[in-house]
């Protein structure tokens, strides 16, 4: 079990709204170091907007996101990465017609120094610096389960395959804050399974993860907080056998009020 | 299957290269090169063209659309953006060695870094406002881009209008290599030259990080800026790097043109020039250069083609799209070689 530091991610009062559509309205979310925190609610609760205020896909409408010190809101979307926060997506977006290796090597990309000039003329740190990714990347690969793919194009991967690869090239930004958006969604239960052991090796290899997902028999074994939206309102946030057991929860879930049941 | 592959020239040609040693490459690249310089020297063959003479037709158009068309595929092959203002870096290459080399004592070879850093800097501060839109947008206001420049030259003073600038002077002789009108062949040398020199700087970027990026952006935008890929930046490299081969190709057509006038720069060139791109395969270089040498020289070649070359141009890119929509070498990754050689191994 990893040990729970600070804050590594705080929302404060954060509210987005499309037009007439409050996506978020006045959430509040600690995200900590170290630790596997849930976001679940019903489909357009507003978790994928969570993460794509946290990534600056979209610009909140009010609110601050705070992340180790520095206001994301200010941020453009590839300073959000390099700052350590790194994604996947819940319709999967790899980039297709690079292998598996190539979609990681590029990630890894965005701490590196050298930029045209050095790759043209092969300067030593731009060499050097191709070897270094190629072997991250590679390591990434093993270290999620998915090196035997290497050199195939994404686009041509097994679909378990494809959601794993983009843990790994989420991986490959070296984040300190790891967004998953449904990685187990199409999986049947074995394939759950084994994600789960996945995802709690990557919080022991010391990345903090904030984790949307539905199944809760998963959410339930791997997470050490719960945090449950509805209609864009935070409802519950604590861990994970209180939340469960939380009326309002199982309300939002089924449509009725819990003791009606 | 096994049909298919002798036919796919773009895997028999990766696989010969991958599995051929260095000195084997070497002499595949010295030979290569060799052939194509000989070139030429050909003209009393079956390769003559009837109407202008053959040497002639190597440098332009084959030549330059070859380049061109490289320059053009660093843009829209590599990055996925639509130029179809391509004529303007090509214009303003060509404007500054008409300018400087009639009003200056600058030569062909010192107005050519002019010329390449003028048509960066066009890029550059065409790219900044507009990159950021994308797709359709894009292709609208580079096309309106295209427009601006061939209209500024029009009714310019210094550019003298319509009536262009003449008495242009050719580039200063490379030792004993002589450039002469009657005889092309060392303009075809430069040219290629030019283009070996566009060849090794995208192969080289394309497998380190400013490819990667490139990939990525043309791929799936919003990823690759998610990803921590600083899409503006690598969006405006592009372009300035297909600006910069457009002006050195201008900066040399004026030097061999010896006039130029606005008329010669207009959206059709544009269109030409990406017409070769897509025609020999977007995105891959060998089909690119392969795709802007046959429609530079078929109507030369075959002359009835040339009284209506753009409808020959149409007609042949429908025909030849429908059978190969990605282009004669299509840019694909030869994913299957790749496994089928592990199965082997
Ligand atoms: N770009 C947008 N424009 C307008 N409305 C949007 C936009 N993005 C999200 N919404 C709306 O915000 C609400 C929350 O959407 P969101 O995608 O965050 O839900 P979710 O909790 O991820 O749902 P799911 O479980 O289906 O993925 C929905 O009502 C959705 O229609
Ligand atoms: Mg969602």
């Amino acid at each position: 079990m990893a040990k729970i530091g600070k804050t590594l991610l705080k929302l404060d009062n954060v509210t987005m709204k499309f037009g007439g559509v409050t996506a978020l309205n006045g959430v509040n979310l600690e995200v900590k170091e170290g630790e596997i925190l849930a976001l679940i609610g019903p489909n357009g609760a507003g978790k994928t907007t969570v993460f794509n205020v946290i990534t600056g896909v979209y610009k909140q409408t009010s609110g601050v996101v705070d992340f180790d010190g520095i206001s994301l809101g200010d941020q453009k979307r590839y300073q959000v990465t390099a700052l350590g926060v790194a994604r996947t997506f819940q319709n999967i977006r790899l980039w297709g017609d690079m292998t598996a290796l190539e979609n990681v090597i590029t990630a890894t990309d965005v701490h590196k120094k050298s930029g045209l000039v050095g790759a043209l003329f092969g300067f030593p740190r731009a060499r050097r610096e191709e070897e270094e990714n190629r072997e991250k990347a590679m390591e990434i690969l093993r270290f999620i389960g998915i090196d035997e793919y290497s050199d195939r194009l994404a686009k041509n991967l097994p679909y378990g395959v494809q959601r794993r690869l983009e843990i790994a090239r989420a991986l490959g930004t070296s984040p300190k804050l790891v967004l998953l958006d449904e990685p187990a969604a199409g999986f049947n239960p074995a394939e759950k399974v084994e994600l789960a052991a996945t995802i709690k090796r990557v919080r022991d290899a010391g990345y903090t993860v904030l984790l949307i997902e539905h199944d809760m028999s998963l959410i339930m074994g791997i997470s050490d907080r719960v945090v449950v939206l509805d209609f864009g309102t935070k409802i519950a946030d604590d861990i994970p056998s209180v939340v469960q057991n939380d009326p309002r929860v199982i309300e939002a879930y089924l449509g009725v009020p819990a003791d009606a049941s | 299957m096994k049909i298919r592959n002798y036919w796919n020239l773009r895997d028999f040609g990766a696989n010969l290269w991958e599995n051929a040693g260095r000195p084997v490459r070497v002499a595949i690249v010295l030979g290569s090169i060799l052939l194509v310089g000989l070139l030429p020297f050909m003209g009393g063959s079956i390769l003559a063209t009837p109407i202008a003479a053959f040497d002639a037709v190597l440098v332009y158009p084959v030549g330059m659309f070859v380049l061109m068309s490289l320059g053009l595929n660093i843009v829209v092959g590599k990055s996925g953006m639509l130029d179809l203002g391509y004529v303007a870096f090509f214009a303003i290459g060509a404007y500054t060695m008409a300018y400087l080399g009639t009003t200056t004592n600058l030569n062909t070879w010192e107005i050519m870094p002019i010329g390449i850093a003028l048509a960066m800097i066009a890029g550059v501060l065409l790219g900044i406002p507009t990159l950021r839109l994308r797709g359709d947008y894009l292709a609208i206001v580079t096309l309106g881009f295209g427009e601006i420049v061939r209209l500024i030259l029009l009714n310019s003073t210094w550019s003298k209008g319509p009536n262009g600038i003449a008495n242009i002077p050719m580039p200063p002789d490379l030792g004993p290599l002589k450039f002469e009108l009657k005889n092309q062949r060392v303009f075809f040398w430069v040219v290629m030259a030019m283009i070996l020199l566009t060849i090794w700087m995208i192969r080289r970027l394309t497998v380190r990080r400013p490819g990667r990026a490139w990939e990525a952006i043309r791929q799936d935008e919003d990823a690759a800026e998610l990803m921590g890929i600083h899409t503006l930046k690598y969006k405006i490299w592009s372009f300035t790097l297909g600006a910069a081969v457009g002006g050195a190709a201008g900066v040399l057509f004026a030097s061999k043109n010896l006039y130029i006038a606005p008329e010669m720069f207009t959206l059709n060139v544009s269109i030409l020039i990406l017409a070769c791109v897509v025609f020999g395969g977007i995105g891959n270089i060998w089909g690119v250069v392969i795709g802007a040498a046959i429609l530079g020289y078929l109507p030369d070649r075959i002359r009835f083609i040339s009284d209506a070359r753009l409808l020959a141009f149409g007609l042949v890119l429908v025909v030849v799209m429908n059978f190969r929509p990605d282009g004669l070498l299509p840019r694909k990754k030869r994913e299957k070689a790749i496994v089928k050689r592990e199965a082997n191994a």
